[in-house]
């Protein structure tokens, strides 16, 4: 149990780590990604970050991430992988969730790249837990702010989309009953407390038995 | 040597590829020294998996590379990452790949597409089957393969993503029931025991567009010169390939070592020279085996062959709407800059921007009529 409340440590994270082929040839390249994630969890555990899981490159990930639904996911730069992910990304591309990589180049340029290319962040290794914190939040940040644009984007069509059914319903009530606007809109509020429904609701389904009969 | 005209921008061309027996002109055209004759110096980078190829092309660390048609196109749409112009500068090569199917659902009856169609029906479970990239070449024609024998892709089985040097050990444990891939990983199935070969590629579509030469639509604006030489480079290193089996031969020794594929002789050279076997006792010699150059007719950026992958696309869903389909072919596909290069070495250009090819339904692909083509197949996504 962690004994800090920061905000940080919410954040639930999934670590992918590399998977050694059986009879494969031990590998200069698959050693060092071993090594960077190694130093990767020790950091982000010593920084109270809480690893959810720490996940093999196998063919079981996609599923065990969607179990999961971490906030987070830190693979290797250099992880073949990384595919694995991509098909994720497509699957669950109306929950944008941000993939954070992490390697050995710790060149700007590289981070900056990294950045434009639609990579959330960009963790470098030797990985103090000084330099980790803020790249992670700058992901969470981004993440976040991401999350809320769509939250409001999707609100705002929901919002506008139960106006135009209002109309409708209103332009109905006129219709049928003779009634100005304002007294079609003062029966649809009376209607919708009677039935304890929302104005919206109500105008549907006067707008459905419409369809019906009209 | 280069003209004075043609001076390329870059001398040195950082160009990324995957360890895959396609890889193979890209290989050569730097062993042969082709490049200094174009006046440009290739420096490879193997990399590990197609994302990083992708994010170090938009990115800027590399300069072009060996990829997936189907792939650039994604980019272009935006297709799962961000939007970001592409370029085809040529196609890499034809043919060559192929779909396995473990020993398990041989043993059971499935040997291509009707018998695994019919075992579907007998047996039915989750059925799961790899691809290489969820808008690549392999996920596209395995789906293809697998609706042309009535079972939907998308809703009659499971399809991943798996990293190819993880398939052959995942279809021995049975956690794969088959996958699309590029050579080595399909001959080495079948010597390793667990896998038989069900369909070639070029079963399903023979002389199928490849692997490409793709870079960011910015690096061929900001260095055609470079582009032309890159691709003039390529066109010998395919042509030298394709002219003879001892120029197979030496480039198989070349490829297999290390520092490229990094496997045997005996798993990728059989297929490099057009003999195959399934794995079941049928051999044969391919008429339609993986070619480079095949004077000219493999290179060509065909528009088709990119609006092929859009409709594909679209037909799966990846694509919600469709596109301008001959537009984004025709902004992709570096026509004006290949043809530069194929007269520079001499080889044949085609006359026509489209290519007509029958594919295993027996549908017909033209370039014509794209959108109404994405929308005609009985399974799809919508």
């Amino acid at each position: 149990m962690k004994l800090s409340q920061h905000a940080a440590r919410s954040l639930r994270i999934v670590v992918v780590n590399p998977v050694v082929n059986e009879g494969d040839a031990p590998d200069a390249a698959l050693a060092a990604q071993f090594q960077r994630g190694n130093a990767l969890r020790i950091g982000l555990l010593e920084s109270g970050f809480d690893i959810v899981a720490s996940l093999p490159a196998d063919i079981f990930l996609p599923e065990r991430i969607a179990q999961l639904q971490p906030d987070l996911i830190i693979i290797d730069a250099e992880s073949d992988a990384r595919d694995v992910l991509e098909h994720i990304v497509i699957a669950t591309r109306d929950e944008r969730r941000p993939i954070v990589m992490f390697t050995d180049d710790d060149s700007t340029p590289s981070m900056d790249a990294a950045m434009a290319a639609g990579v959330s962040a960009y963790i470098v290794a030797g990985l103090q837990p000084e330099r980790i914190k803020p790249v992670l939040n700058v992901a969470l940040a981004r993440f976040r702010q991401e999350q809320k644009l769509l939250a409001e984007l999707s609100d705002t069509r929901h919002k506008l989309a139960e106006r135009k059914i209002v109309e409708r319903a209103k332009g109905v009530l006129m219709a049928h009953h003779k009634l100005s606007e304002e007294q079609a809109y003062q029966k649809l509020r009376s209607m919708a407390m009677n039935k304890n429904l929302k104005l919206a609701e109500i105008a549907q389904r006067i707008l459905d038995v419409e369809d019906l009969l009209g | 040597m280069a003209l004075a005209g043609y001076r390329p921008e870059k001398e040195t061309v950082r160009v990324g590829f995957m360890p895959l027996t396609d890889c193979a002109s890209l290989v050569m055209a730097s062993v042969l020294g082709l490049d200094e004759k174009h006046g440009i110096k290739i420096v490879l980078r193997k990399e590990a998996s197609w994302s990083a190829v992708r994010d170090k092309l938009t990115g800027g660390e590399l300069d072009a590379a060996h990829v997936l048609y189907g792939l650039v196109y994604g980019v272009h749409m935006g297709v799962g990452a961000q939007q970001r112009a592409m370029a085809v500068l040529m196609n890499l090569s034809q043919n060559g790949q192929a779909i396995t199917l473990s020993r398990q659902l041989a043993a059971r009856g499935a040997l291509d597409g009707a018998s695994l169609a019919a075992l579907l029906r007998s047996e039915p479970r989750r059925y799961t089957f790899g691809q290489t990239f969820p808008t690549g070449n392999h996920a596209m024609l395995l789906y293809y393969w697998l609706a042309a024998a009535g079972i939907d892709p998308l809703r009659d089985v499971q399809a991943v993503t798996v990293p190819p040097p993880q398939m052959v050990a995942n279809l021995r444990a049975g956690h794969l029931d088959g996958f699309c891939a590029g050579e080595p990983w399909g001959h080495r199935a079948l010597i390793d025991g667990v896998g038989v070969t069900a369909a070639t590629s070029q079963q399903v579509w023979p002389d199928h567009p490849g692997k490409v030469l793709g870079a960011s639509a910015d690096f061929v604006a900001h260095h055609p010169n470079t582009c032309r030489a890159l691709v003039a480079a390529l066109l010998e290193a395919g042509r030298w390939i394709d002219e003879s089996d001892a120029n197979k031969q030496a480039m198989t020794e070349v490829i297999a070592s290390p520092a490229y594929v990094n496997t045997g002789r005996e798993v990728i050279g059989p297929r490099i020279l057009g003999q195959y076997e399934n794995g079941l006792g049928k051999r044969w010699q391919d008429p339609h085996s993986l070619r480079f150059h095949a004077d000219g007719a493999v290179n060509f950026p065909y528009l088709s062959d990119g609006m092929w992958f859009l409709t594909q696309h679209r037909r799966w869903g990846l694509l919600k709407d469709d596109p301008d389909y001959l537009a984004v072919a025709a902004a992709v596909n570096q026509v004006r800059l290949y043809r530069e290069a194929a007269e520079m070495t001499g080889t044949r250009v085609p006359g026509n921007l489209m290519r007509r090819s029958t594919l295993i339904d027996g549908t017909v692909w033209d370039g014509s009529d794209a959108q109404a083509y994405a929308a005609s197949f009985a399974i799809g996504a919508r």
